[in-house]
């Protein structure tokens, strides 16, 4: 846990930078707006639904969708004018929050304006004010309750949802519930969120101070909660300064949200450093298709993905696979020339989909292969990760083996396996380098009919990668063939069982490697 | 003074004034007077052009008022109404700087200045000053109301039926000192009211004005002796027949 502790300073001031600065472009927009719409009445009605439509997509999709948006965006800025744009991190991020708290903020400047008492309206004409004197100094002061009602809710918002910006490759208090969910560590899980409580606590008390203080006018009030807030952004915005700098001259390593990622992430940015690399950025957790359009984009450096996982969802294969040689072979060529990514390894094992049942659960029913759990579907449930049944995988299954269950279940993939161990599912998806498949007893069955793909685990790089640094590849390319599956179901377990930290397991590996002839 | 030329104001096509002429001579009280929706209080609005007339001018000592940015206009002419409208998050004696800030005089002239208004309207600055809107009574709010309405020494005030919302015996203090303040700073006064009594108590002249024209204008006297016109004769009848009851029952009550 002590680890854990350690990172805190360092999520904790990611997610302050992704609020505040999510939060001050949000006023920056929202309150103005406002303003502008309460003079013209007849667009408020569209304005305020577009900010509503942008409130009901879910966060994480918004966050999610604001990926793809920078990266089209980013090659239209690239050819008109000469800059990129970083489709992942903290940009995507930032816009997406931003974005999510306008619609508070933009209803409440709106409803505290338009509710001023006529008569002070009256009044403020009528004593000769100017549309601009009497915004200052009648409509904002009175409107003021309300819209800090609106800034506060926008706060606690902002502050929870950043921790979903773990996946767009931001790094935030999120990375603690996404990593301790993957990894099993639930202590990391209960320390982002408390963090993430109390940071959303204290910056919402902050602007509470500042309007009670400027409502009964206690100077010591307000000034001291404008000094606080006013420091939190020197100190976000300077360390955000800092940041650009080193920046560009680091490697990104990513990885995807799963224990195996996590260790060979920490392994890849091991060997990186050990070589003599410059800078190692960590971007954990990131969506399968995030973590790929970052690394093309150059991005991303380097990462691990799987060769079934590329022809799948990037080659749009569908047809049935070849051998585990022809589908690697394929990918690399394809990779090579459509995306000028490389193939600087292979790791050696294949970490593929299978059909995993508990043990006894299988014996009762004799169920070793799945054609034989195909006859016996209808009566049975299943639950898979969230991405698998929308794969290609799932279709071959369906229309290969005509498997058609009672019930399927998307669920967490750490989840899943308590899910099967309490009997509430009869089958999971699971990933055959998973340590929990030993560790549980779980009997993986047979593909007779070799539908499922070979998931051959490759390192992948970038363009940029490849061309600045080719001592760094060669470093990488020493991977090949070290690690075999028994191997990685060891670091896998090491970690979902026994508790270990990825790089403290990938260091060991590293060391016992070395040590061979 | 003031000179309204052929005046009218429609909205949304509704005709509220139309067509007004009339002349309010230098240190003249006029009062407006009417039943409610006869266009008074339009035709008022016009004259600062909280309300811009859809035809015909104003002119104010011989220029024309929409020669002028609105604002500016309206920071030469005091405006006083029923709701008074004191600003809630300012003091007392916030409300009544407010004009003298927006035209940018110097803080000790706006302190001396608004120390002289509570002055004038009988509340001591030492007492309310400082005060909060919420904390007054309704006669001192109109008060209050009447200083902000003199910051700035204008010569013109228009007052929207400032007393129409307070208890008889407030409003009529409130009268008396009105006309006291009037002749201490020679004001030229425009009143809009519904109350023919009060019309009659205050009035140098008295225009009536019903459906959005103006169908009489003279002194109370005038007006008393020949009404021209029978619904300005029922105007003028109700204080009267009002005071005649009185007198009836005060002498039933004096009887055996």
């Amino acid at each position: 846990m002590s680890d854990q502790f350690a990172l805190l300073p360092g999520y904790l001031l990611a997610h302050l930078q992704l609020s505040l600065l999510a939060l001050g472009t949000g006023v920056l927009v929202s309150i103005p707006l406002g303003v502008f719409v309460v003079r013209h009445p007849r667009i408020e009605g569209a304005v305020l639904g577009i900010a509503a439509v942008a409130q009901t997509i879910p966060s994480l999709a918004l966050l999610a969708l604001m990926v793809p948006l920078l990266a089209a965006l980013g090659t239209w800025t690239a050819s008109a004018l000469g800059f990129e744009l970083h489709s992942i991190g903290f940009l995507p991020a930032w816009l997406a929050l931003a974005l999510y708290s306008v619609l508070p903020m933009l209803r409440n400047t709106v409803t505290g304006i338009a509710g001023i008492d006529a008569a002070l309206i009256e009044a403020a004409r009528g004593v000769g004010m100017t549309e601009r004197q009497r915004l200052v100094r009648v409509e904002l002061p009175l409107a003021l309750p309300v819209i800090v009602a609106g800034v506060r809710t926008a706060t606690v918002w902002v502050v929870g949802t950043a921790t979903l910006a773990t996946p767009v490759g931001a790094t935030s208090l999120g990375n603690f519930i996404f990593s301790g969910l993957q990894t099993r560590n639930f202590g990391a899980v209960v320390l982002g969120s408390v963090a993430s409580a109390v940071l959303a606590l204290g910056l919402d008390g902050l602007v509470r101070a500042l309007e009670r203080g400027l409502a009964t006018r206690r100077r010591r009030l307000w000034a001291g909660a404008l000094l606080g807030l006013a420091a939190l952004y020197v100190l976000v915005v300077v360390s955000l300064v800092g940041a650009a700098g080193t920046a560009e001259r680091s490697i990104a390593i990513g990885s995807k949200s799963f224990t195996e990622q996590y260790v060979l992430a920490a392994l890849l940015a091991q060997t990186v450093e050990q070589a003599g690399g410059p800078g190692v950025r960590r971007v954990e957790s990131l969506g399968s298709t995030v973590a790929f359009d970052a690394l093309r984009n150059d991005e991303l450096d380097l990462y691990v993905d799987y060769s079934g996982t590329i022809w799948a969802t990037i080659l749009g294969r569908t047809g049935l696979p070849g051998d585990r040689a022809t589908v690697l072979a394929e990918v690399r060529t394809r990779l090579a020339e459509d995306y000028g990514i490389g193939i600087v390894a292979t790791l050696g094992f294949e970490n593929s989909y299978a059909i995993a049942m508990r043990e006894d659960r299988a014996a009762e029913l004799r169920i070793e292969s799945l054609g034989e759990l195909a006859r016996q579907a209808p009566a049975l449930s299943i639950g898979g990760d969230y991405e698998f049944f929308a794969r290609a995988e799932w279709t071959a299954l369906e229309s290969r083996y005509r498997m058609r269950f009672a019930q399927r279940r998307s669920m967490d993939p750490a989840l899943m396996y308590s899910a099967l161990e309490q009997r509430e599912v009869d089958a999971i998806s699971a990933f055959s380098t998973d340590g929990r498949i030993a560790a549980l007893g779980l009997r993986v069955l047979r593909d007779e009919l070799h539908v499922i793909p070979p998931y051959d685990a490759i390192v992948l790089a970038s363009p940029r990668f490849q061309r600045e640094w080719p001592a760094l590849v060669v470093a990488v390319a020493a991977l090949e063939g070290r690690i075999d599956a028994a191997a990685m179901q060891q670091m896998n377990s090491a970690v979902d069982q026994g508790g270990e930290l990825p790089a403290a397991v990938a260091a060991r590996f590293r060391a016992g490697w070395s040590a061979d002839p | 003074m003031i000179e309204l030329r052929e005046l009218s104001c429609a909205f949304d096509g509704v005709v509220a004034v139309d067509r007004v002429s009339l002349a309010v001579a230098p240190g003249e009280l006029l009062v407006l007077v009417g039943a409610s929706g006869c266009g008074k209080t339009t035709t008022l609005k016009m004259i600062n052009r909280l309300v811009e007339p859809t035809s015909g001018s104003v002119w104010i000592e011989g220029r024309n008022a929409a020669e002028l940015p609105g604002h500016e206009l309206r920071r030469r002419i005091g405006y006083g109404f029923q709701q008074v409208g004191l600003f809630p998050h300012l003091t007392v004696g916030e409300n009544v700087a407010i004009v003298p800030q927006l035209v940018g005089w110097e803080s000790e002239r706006i302190r001396a200045r608004t120390d002289a208004l509570l002055e004038l309207v009988r509340l001591d600055p030492a007492e309310f000053r400082e005060r909060d809107p919420a904390t007054l009574s309704g006669g001192q709010r109109q008060r209050v109301g009447l200083a902000r309405a003199l910051a700035v020494e204008p010569n013109l005030v228009l007052l929207d039926e400032p007393f129409g919302a307070l208890d008889p015996l407030t409003r009529d203090h409130l009268q008396q000192e009105l006309l006291r303040i009037r002749r201490e700073l020679e004001l030229t006064l425009v009143f809009v009211t519904h109350d023919m009594g009060e019309a009659l108590l205050l009035a140098d002249r008295i225009a009536v004005l019903e459906a959005g024209r103006l169908v009489r204008v003279g002194t109370p006297r005038e007006l008393l002796a020949e009404p021209g016109d029978a619904r300005v004769a029922e105007l003028l009848a109700t204080p009267r027949r009002q005071l005649q009851r009185i007198d009836e029952l005060l002498a039933r009550g004096e009887g055996p």
